[in-house]
């Protein structure tokens, strides 16, 4: 078998299990499970946390991993970085690995910021004279200039942050292996971590990215992985692998409740075009819905439109409280012009007592989903990051200055 | 509304439904189907290989992560401690002292080397004693306090411990220094069969090597041993004759040689004290038996090591 190319990344049917009895490790454990064992009386049990992972990334192609927490994202990481072993299977991985992965872990924290730039360097398997090469570079990426001499015990966490994620991704990795990291630090320096990223894959780097961040993943990786508990459930074009995840995902969210009641009861929820029709860009969108109330209530209705998740892209309420009387009370709401590209959203309301604070009459969870038709989203640059996929109309002039 | 608009609306939602039909199809286009079986196929079970070649030239390939990790592993000891460097000859000197006052005062083992000094006698014990305890206790730990590191990034987990085994080593040399102190202040002068020392070397090193990364591979799955192992080490004391001669204990050869297989450090002692401060050969079959064990706990050792390996990021 040739050796593959530098940066790639290759697992065939890559399988793994960890014990499932949560004793910890000690030795007394160890004597208890050896008894059970002897006796016959319990046999280890197993679950598998990876089921036949095949995945291939060729030199310079950059995917991103997804899925719902213990899916097993962190865990393939950690089999490709090869500091953990498959049970069963075949992992590959062609040249240097720089691994973000828990990035602070690895740093000596009674070393000096500079001794622990050398240390991981070596870690990674460079000389020394290469890591002193691009040492300026990274001291100045995490601005460190006037701390690299100081103890890193010394350091706030996100100077610790930036230490550990400019070695990683300046030391020329093959192979860049990306956990979760821009969960810490401040917007300008994931952003900054994202500019990095792209850089190193313009440089020809293979990248692997694990986030919960779609917007993040979207706009640094081309290719996208599904897992979800320890399968992989679609493998693609990012933007197709992304749109199959939220459909799950929110369909998951949205009949998680099918029964909508507080000290309220919700009925009849209706999102779609005035004609009925779906909505469209740019068009209106009608929603509708009773409420079914046991006593009267003052009540602040909102409602929001989000891709699934809790957090909408957009909150609209009447403006003002609303009373209602026992019984059944009607409710219309017109959007006059929806500034949503085309897709599949969610309806999320919630109805409080008071103005901002009040007690909840309906805690604020999914009513509908409705699709939108319309232009796609534009792509944004690479390395940037959307907050919410919002379709506004703009026109332009673009012309030599007089 | 005019009705020709009310048209382009319903128009524009048969297009949405055609294009959210789409949707679905790339959605679906982009699913992996679910395995078939419930386990891996036996044929692709992953099975440890340690072979004995490959493992030493990756070793060598990490041969300077090696001596980043020991260096900073002295810099952080020495850089936390007030007198630096001068622990390592503290520890050894303070244990030479103490002994020499119980046992010239208490009781007397001068007779078993007539002519030498019990303070010179005791500290050649004593290094390579400290040596082998240090390794015990720190390369043993290497591993379990370098969690952090051995989660990230892939190197042959040996280099932990051998990194510890540096670092007593450097230890082991600094304290040596203090010989060249002792002899003078004894009146004393080393035999011309300090040549042997690296033959002595050899049962020393393996032996150590071969504990420390038992110790080491086993400490991770087992964590309370931590706790086990300073009385270890206390009990150590007692079975290697590091303060007093072997023939304290015995004079049959056969049982010499037996306690040489299974302590190498036994061998080990004898012959530094019999080569340096009398002039001696060291003792030809209990050294031989001492040092064919030491080889053969080295290879066991570094085979438990390798197989225990791949479980380590498992459980830690």
């Amino acid at each position: 078998m040739s050796a593959p190319p530098v940066g790639t990344i290759e697992a065939t049917e890559v399988w793994k299990r960890f014990r499932s009895d949560d004793r910890p490790s000690y030795l007394q454990d160890q004597l208890a499970r050896a008894r059970d064992r002897v006796r016959g009386r319990s046999r280890p049990s197993y679950r598998w946390a990876l089921r036949e992972i095949d995945l291939r990334a060729a030199p310079g192609e950059s995917w991103a991993l997804v899925g719902a927490n213990g899916a097993g994202k962190s865990t393939l990481l950690k089999i490709l970085s090869r500091v953990m072993y498959p049970t069963a299977g075949e992992v590959r991985v062609a040249g240097r690995v720089g691994a973000l992965i828990e990035v602070r872990a690895g740093i000596s924290p009674l070393l000096t910021g500079r001794e622990n730039v050398f240390l991981t360097g070596s870690i990674m398997g460079l000389k020394r004279r290469d890591v002193a090469k691009r040492f300026d570079e990274i001291v100045t990426f995490a601005e460190l200039e006037h701390a690299i001499d100081r103890q890193v015990k010394y350091y706030s966490s996100g100077m610790q942050m930036r230490l550990g994620f400019g070695v990683a991704a300046f030391l020329e990795p093959d192979v860049l292996l990306v956990d979760e990291v821009l969960a810490v630090g401040d917007a300008i320096f994931q952003q900054r971590c994202l500019d990095r990223i792209r850089t190193v894959l313009a440089e020809g780097a293979t990248l692997m990215f694990v986030s919960h961040d779609l917007a993040a993943v979207e706009a640094s990786c081309a290719n996208g992985v599904w897992i979800h508990n320890g399968v992989i459930q679609a493998m693609g074009p990012v933007r197709d692998v992304l749109a199959a995840y939220r459909a799950a995902v929110e369909g998951e969210a949205a009949d998680s409740r099918p029964d909508i009641e507080g000290l309220l009861k919700v009925r009849d929820v209706h999102a779609s075009a005035p004609d009925g029709g779906l909505p469209s860009t740019g068009g209106p969108l009608s929603v509708s819905f009773s409420l079914h109330a046991e006593q009267r209530h003052r009540a602040w209705v909102y409602l929001g439109v989000s891709e699934g998740a809790a957090t909408p892209i957009f909150l609209i309420n009447p403006g003002r409280e609303t009373t209602l009387e026992p019984g059944e009370t009607q409710v219309q709401c017109e959007v006059q012009s929806l500034p949503l590209p085309s897709g599949r959203y969610y309806l999320w309301g919630g109805i409080y007592e008071n103005w901002t604070n009040g007690n909840e009459l309906i805690g604020w969870q999914p009513l509908t989903h409705f699709d939108v038709y319309g232009p796609e989203l534009d792509a944004a640059p690479r390395a940037v990051v959307r907050l919410s996929p919002l379709h506004v109309e703009s026109s332009w002039e673009i012309g030599q200055a007089a | 509304m005019g009705a020709v608009l009310e048209g382009a609306s319903v128009g524009q939602a048969g297009q949405a439904l055609v294009d959210q039909a789409s949707a679905a199809a790339v959605r679906e286009s982009v699913r992996v189907p679910a395995p078939q079986s419930d386990a891996p196929r036996r044929e692709i079970l992953f099975r440890r290989r340690v072979s004995l070649r490959h493992a030493i030239r990756e070793l060598w390939h990490f041969r300077e992560l090696i001596v980043t990790l020991a260096e900073r592993d002295l810099r952080v000891r020495y850089k936390q401690a007030v007198l630096g460097v001068a622990w390592a000859v503290i520890t050894p000197v303070v244990m030479m002292l103490a002994f020499t006052l119980v046992f010239t005062k208490v009781t007397n083992f001068s007779k078993y080397s007539p002519g030498v000094p019990y303070v010179l006698f005791s500290y050649i014990g004593l290094v390579p004693w400290t040596f082998f305890s240090t390794c015990m206790q720190a390369g043993g730990l290497s591993l379990v306090s370098n969690v952090g590191l051995l989660n990230k990034l892939y190197c042959p987990r040996e280099v932990f411990p051998i990194a510890a085994i540096i670092d007593a080593m450097f230890d082991a040399l600094i304290a040596s220094l203090v010989l060249l102190v002792l002899f003078p202040i004894e009146g004393f002068a080393p035999k011309v069969e300090v040549y042997y020392l690296p033959l002595l070397l050899i049962p020393l090193m393996a032996f150590t090597l071969g504990v420390t990364l038992t110790v080491s591979a086993v400490l991770v799955y087992m964590r309370d041993l931590r706790l086990l192992l300073p009385l270890i080490v206390q009990m150590g004391l007692f079975v290697t004759p590091v303060i007093y001669p072997p023939s304290v204990l015995t004079t049959s050869e056969p049982v010499l040689v037996a306690w040489s297989v299974a302590n190498p450090l036994v061998p080990v002692l004898d012959g530094l004290r019999r080569t340096i401060l009398e002039g001696l050969a060291p003792q030809w079959i209990p050294y031989l038996a001492g040092t064919a064990s030491s080889l053969l706990i080295l290879l066991g050792g570094f085979i438990l090591f390798k197989r225990l390996e791949t479980g380590i990021a498992d459980v830690a």
